[in-house]
């Protein structure tokens, strides 16, 4: 039953990375959705000129953008599924609901995984250039942005799911997922601050949000999993 | 008695409560003094936005509590249930909101600030107006009851968030009823903090009942609709 499951759960997701390499929507959508919010970041950051320290606000910029982007993608992940009865096609097959979510979900972690890696040095390169690099370790970046976006894609699979068949559709996914994920985003900040600016006792202050973000993973994954069955089988 | 008339016995015990703390704050209770020996008015405000928060916390898990009722039995009962809990919540979170604004503008000089009860309790409110938009964009009757149960489950975690916060993080907001050597009340300003807590909860109860009850016959007049046209 595990090994079927997991053959069920690479179908999925193949499906998914697929149609991706295929048609570059989503990678494309996400990346463009990206930089152009970096522009609008030039505009709101130019009448502060060089007196603003970029750095201080830079955790805050990112994650907006990565927020942003991921509700673009979830959406997309799921009028896909819906406009070309992908979906009843899935629900119709002997396949486990669970291997639903966590395919779905992977797949849509990949996708903001990917686009974040890209848009992360496009930043750097807008807005970091002549200031201070970051001293602590770069990794730690990285293990808060794969914490803070499995909380994003596994919460934000479930919420896309209901909202796909609603009439605001992306509007609507907005409206309950943004509050959703608020305590995950200001955690994800939080870290995300301590691993950029650094200082003494910087490390520390990073592992205590990382707690955060991993119970919030741990608790709402956990929630979302359990809904999920009912959600799709309505 | 049935329930209906139980609902409205509490209604008027709740009103009476109420209004009764509501004369205790300020002929009874301490005042509670300004460092330069004046009367600090605006503590009084502690007896309803204390008492309507606390409810706001209380009736908000009932939306949880019928949701995941809702989704083991699939009756539908549960699913307006947890609607109507849903709207007494967002009675009680306005209320709560707009008496916190009055005091911090007195206490803390401005309308608004972001500080950690305050943003969680925003948060709680953005989630229970989205309850309702997530509700009214659903067509399918079915569809919709989970889609709310799911979403009430999911965003009641928020509430023990907003309630603890200011034990866990550095927050300006008072912490009243904490337990530890500075905190407590006097035992008249207790007494009557407790009376309009007790009057709070029942107001939440009535309204929660007569709502279901208007409810329940809605249902009934289109059930008799159907058959006397049909």
């Amino acid at each position: 039953m595990a090994g079927s499951s997991w053959r069920q759960f690479k179908a999925i997701l193949r499906k998914d990375l697929v149609m991706e390499l295929r048609t570059h929507e989503m990678i494309t959508s996400m990346g463009l959705y990206a930089i152009l919010t970096m522009v609008v970041y030039q505009i709101a950051l130019t009448e502060a000129g060089e007196a603003l320290d970029v750095r201080l606000v830079m955790p805050g910029l990112i994650w907006v953008a990565f927020i942003f982007m991921s509700l673009l993608g979830l959406n997309r992940s799921f009028v896909h599924e819906k406009d070309q009865g992908c979906i009843d096609a899935l629900l119709l097959s002997p396949v486990d609901r669970p291997v639903i979510f966590f395919a779905k979900s992977a797949g849509n972690l990949l996708f903001l995984l990917v686009v974040e890696l890209l848009s992360l040095p496009v930043f750097a390169f807008l807005f970091l250039q002549g200031r201070e690099g970051i001293t602590n370790p770069i990794w730690l970046l990285g293990v808060v942005m794969f914490a803070a976006s499995v909380g994003i894609s596994g919460v934000g699979t479930l919420l896309a799911t209901m909202t796909v068949n609603t009439t605001g559709k992306d509007i609507l996914l907005a409206v309950v997922f943004v509050p959703l994920m608020y305590p995950l985003l200001r955690a994800a900040v939080g870290a995300t601050f301590a691993a950029i600016i650094g200082g003494p006792g910087s490390v520390e202050t990073f592992w205590a949000w990382m707690t955060w973000i991993a119970g919030f993973d741990v608790i709402m994954l956990l929630i979302a999993f359990g809904l999920y069955e009912f959600v799709i089988g309505a | 008695m049935n329930r209906t008339k139980i609902a409205r016995l509490v209604l008027v015990l709740g009103g009476m409560l109420t209004t009764a703390a509501f004369l205790m704050t300020f002929f009874w209770a301490n005042p509670s003094l300004l460092p330069d020996g004046r009367v600090d008015f605006s503590q009084k405000i502690f007896y309803f936005h204390v008492p309507v928060a606390e409810a706001s916390f209380l009736v908000f898990f009932f939306t949880a509590l019928y949701g995941v009722k809702f989704l083991l039995t699939k009756d539908r009962r549960y699913d307006m249930r947890a609607k109507i809990a849903t709207e007494v919540t967002l009675f009680f979170v306005l209320l709560t909101m707009a008496t916190g604004i009055l005091w911090t503008k007195v206490a803390w000089g401005v309308w608004w600030q972001w500080e950690p009860r305050l943003t969680t309790y925003f948060i709680m409110t953005l989630l229970v107006i989205a309850y309702f938009v997530l509700r009214n964009s659903v067509e399918d009757e079915e569809k919709r009851a989970v889609y709310a149960a799911a979403f009430g489950i999911l965003a009641f975690i928020d509430a023990p968030i907003s309630f603890f916060i200011t034990r866990w993080a550095e927050s300006i907001h008072p912490v009243v009823l904490a337990g530890g050597k500075s905190s407590g009340l006097e035992a008249p300003m207790l007494i009557t903090f407790i009376i309009a807590q007790i009057g709070m909860l029942m107001l939440g109860y009535a309204f929660y009942e007569m709502r279901l009850h208007e409810e329940e016959l809605k249902e009934r007049l289109e059930a008799l609709k159907v058959k006397v046209g049909g």
